[in-house]
């Protein structure tokens, strides 16, 4: 009895190194948790253009075709390591719909940023309070979402995607 | 050229300690020389840290740690901190830390030679562990490759001067207990006499006083930085250090108790070994980056894994010992009904039963994503209703543990606590009917107040009072206590009774605050030196020719391109008033106004238990 007593110590410490070693050893990273909005419709939103005000996109806009969307900034320079991929992928998949949104960003250094570097964007919806992104649940910028016709997200990805990440998560989907 | 000296000076350090392991089995030299090895050391270890430190105030972005985490703007104070402010040259702070205590530990005098010399050996096996963890997976010495002349900042929310302290003094409590377990491990290894128990309690009193101190900061840091009107989470990094916290606790009471009992002494090392495990886990769960969070600096699995490796080492070793080698036989247990033997068992099983819990909260996500993929988090809920109603009997005991007796189930003057007990509870009860009723809040005030009052009629009634060190020496549990019961009251307060008003204001506008007249006077953006700020000015009581100014706000860090928020705090004896500036829109400003009753009560009775610790350590 007073063994086992002295022993529940290492017992505890074998649980708990065997889950931390195999949560570490995964690759998983707690900057990418599991979304709680994978294959759940997209949030609704109502944004309007950067380059015009009047211009208003609303989630409705989005139904019936594949949309990507992608939050980022001026500011954010993992943002710009991925821009040049969104103009790939637009030539390559012209039927995609891409949608960016700009995130708390004064609206000159956003349309700056997208002179300077292009914009592979077919709409740019202005989110300069964050509040989309808080429905999206945003965890940092960049952030890109995948939605299909039914207007479900089924893929999502923090961090800048890259052309593996692009050629082996994305493109299957499309 | 200094992160050179640095890095030789950090190598050398961990060959000494090699030398001194060696020492044991190979190499046999004098105790004199012993612990003057020990010392030098020390001396390198500081020397390599003092070295960072100085390249970061002289910006020497030569070097990669310093360009990645500093910047030249920065104001003096935060370049001194910076050299903690990142992964790497933390866990050298860490490592210093360990120096320290070692270094001063080498200068006991009232133990025996060959049990000193048998802890110094455990910690220099701590220090080649942690050392060997700095050089290979977190060098902070490593030169930067591209020549550059500016740096890139360091995180805008950890430039603030109470947090640019936390770190220091929180190591000290963490890494404090590394001399406490070396000490428990050693009297294993050695089962001559108790003589070492003393300094164990000097030493995990010293270790305690300081956690307390890191905590107390960390969460006055969050009170008013992080702008959410709270100052206790449950976040991950607040339980990991609050485990130890506890886990000291106990330690620090049984050591207070012993007197030569087997079960106590056996259950002292077991919990001088728990505090030191709990404190390496929780720099792992943190420096490993399995938790987020404002401490998680980077995420790299190797270095994970190298922290994961020691605490298997030091936590397995530890308990490995402690179940092969059996403290001698002695005295047994004088456990009576209500003695302060028994008292000190319950309170002791009351303290591991909410660490426990607090360590399932906090692992329990972990455990579910890699069994389920599924990301969950454990927050407030599950802390608030496990760990206090667990911790709630031990309150209640402690305010009349001090004056039990060892031999008898007699209480001193019981009629005077029974009677006060009474008187108390009615008040409390007239009070909460009066204003609105919430058991959590009816049970908080009792229990609070319940331990001021009992402490305070012991006090007068056990002793006479006389004004000199040695009464205070006496008194102190009492003191401590009343900390405790002031800090209950508060935390009772500030949680149940908070108040918030939500108001959405143009520049010029005038609002109410519990009965008193606030006008918005206008938002201000001025420019300082390395960020650019935002606030809304607010005159409090405006009908008072006094009126009181508050300035809510933000600050935008270009450097960094991160905005943090400024909470605007007026502080009363007994409420403070927090204003809380949110975003503008359509012309309006929001703006959030947290009541906050007898939040200074908190930090009070923080400042009295520090206190107690330290005047504790005075006492033999």
């Amino acid at each position: 009895m007073n063994r086992i007593v002295v022993l529940t110590p290492l017992i505890i410490l074998l649980i708990i190194c065997i889950f931390s070693l195999t949560y570490l050893l995964s690759g998983k990273d707690p900057n990418k948790p599991p979304s709680a909005l994978l294959n759940k419709d997209v949030p609704s939103f109502e944004s309007s253009s950067l380059y015009n005000s009047k211009k208003v996109i609303k989630t409705k806009d989005i139904k019936n075709k594949k949309t990507l969307i992608n939050f980022f900034a001026s500011w954010c320079s993992p943002c710009k390591i991925e821009h040049p991929l969104f103009f790939e992928i637009r030539k390559k998949y012209p039927q995609l719909y891409l949608l960016g949104f700009n995130h708390k960003d004064p609206t000159s250094d956003a349309i700056k940023y997208l002179e300077d570097d292009g914009n592979p964007y077919h709409f740019v919806g202005v989110d300069s309070d964050g509040l989309i992104a808080l429905e999206f649940g945003v965890f940092g910028l960049p952030e890109t979402y995948l939605i299909d016709e039914d207007g479900k997200i089924i893929f999502k990805f923090m961090g800048p995607i890259t052309k593996d990440i692009l050629k082996n998560e994305i493109e299957p989907l499309l | 050229m200094s992160s050179l000296v640095g890095f030789l000076s950090l190598v050398f350090a961990i060959g000494i300690n090699f030398y001194l392991f060696l020492s044991r089995y190979i190499f046999k030299f004098q105790k004199q020389k012993f612990n003057l090895f020990t010392r030098f050391s020390s001396l390198l270890t500081l020397l390599s840290f003092f070295s960072l430190m100085y390249a970061y105030v002289v910006s020497d972005f030569s070097n990669y740690n310093v360009f990645q985490n500093s910047h030249s703007n920065k104001p003096l104070i935060y370049k001194i901190s910076g050299t903690w402010g990142n992964h790497e040259g933390s866990m050298l702070l860490w490592l210093s830390i360990l120096s320290i205590f070692s270094f001063f530990f080498s200068f006991t005098k009232n133990i025996d030679e060959s049990f000193k010399r048998l802890t110094l050996i455990i910690q220099s096996l701590l220090h080649i562990l942690f050392g060997l963890f700095i050089i290979f997976t977190s060098n902070p010495f490593l030169v930067n490759s591209i020549l550059v002349n500016e740096g890139l900042g360091l995180n805008p929310i950890l430039q603030d001067p109470g947090l640019a302290v936390h770190p220091p003094i929180l190591y000290g409590g963490y890494v404090g207990y590394s001399i406490v377990f070396s000490i428990a491990i050693a009297g294993l290894f050695q089962n001559t006499d108790d003589e070492w128990l003393y300094v164990a309690k000097k030493w995990s009193l010293i270790s305690w006083t300081f956690l307390t101190g890191g905590i107390a900061l960390g969460s006055y840091w969050a009170y008013y930085e992080l702008g959410w009107g709270g100052w206790w989470f449950w976040d991950p990094v607040e339980n990991v250090s609050l485990m130890p916290w506890i886990a000291g606790l106990a330690l620090v009471h049984s050591l207070m108790m012993v007197r030569g009992e087997q079960a106590i002494k056996k259950w002292i090392i077991f919990l001088s070994i728990l505090c030191f495990s709990l404190s390496v886990f929780g720099t792992f769960l943190v420096r490993s980056g399995i938790l987020t969070s404002v401490h998680s600096f980077a995420a790299d699995a190797s270095r994970g894994i190298f922290i994961l490796l020691i605490f298997f080492i030091v936590t397995g070793f530890g308990f490995l010992v402690f179940l092969l080698k059996e403290p001698k036989k002695s005295k047994t247990l004088n456990l009576l009904f209500i003695n302060k033997v028994s008292a000190l068992v319950i309170n002791n099983i009351l303290m591991i039963i909410a660490t426990l819990t607090i360590l399932l909260g906090t692992i329990y996500p972990i455990i579910i994503e890699v069994l389920y993929n599924k990301r969950i988090s454990v927050g407030g809920p599950y802390f608030n209703a496990t760990v206090i109603p667990i911790m709630i009997p031990g309150f209640l005991l402690m305010s009349i543990a001090p004056i039990l007796s060892w031999q008898t189930n007699k209480i001193q003057n019981s009629k005077k606590y029974v009677l006060g007990f009474i008187i108390l509870s009615v008040l409390v009860l007239i009070q909460s009917y009066f204003l609105n009723f919430n058991t959590w809040g009816f049970v908080g005030l009792l229990l609070g107040f319940w331990i001021i009052l009992a402490s305070i009629i012991a006090i007068f009634s056990s002793y006479n009072v006389k004004f000199n060190i040695k009464f205070f020496q006496i008194i102190n549990p009492h003191i401590a206590h009343i900390g405790v019961g002031i800090a209950i009251v508060g935390i009772t307060c500030s949680s149940v009774f908070q108040n918030e008003l939500d108001f959405n204001l143009n520049e010029g506008d005038e609002f109410n605050v519990n009965g008193k007249k606030v006008i918005f006077e206008k938002i201000e953006t001025t420019n300082e030196i390395n960020f650019q700020s935002l606030r809304g000015n607010f005159l409090f009581d405006i009908e008072k020719k006094q009126s009181k100014k508050i300035e809510a706000g933000k600050n935008y860090y270009p450097v960094s391109k991160m905005i943090t928020s400024e909470a605007g705090i007026l502080h009363q004896w007994n409420r403070d008033i927090y204003f809380i500036l949110g975003d503008q829109k359509n012309n309006e400003w929001f703006v959030k106004v947290l009541i906050n009753p007898f939040v200074s009560f908190i930090w009070l009775g923080v400042v009295i238990m520090i206190y107690s610790g330290f005047i504790a350590v005075t006492k033999r």
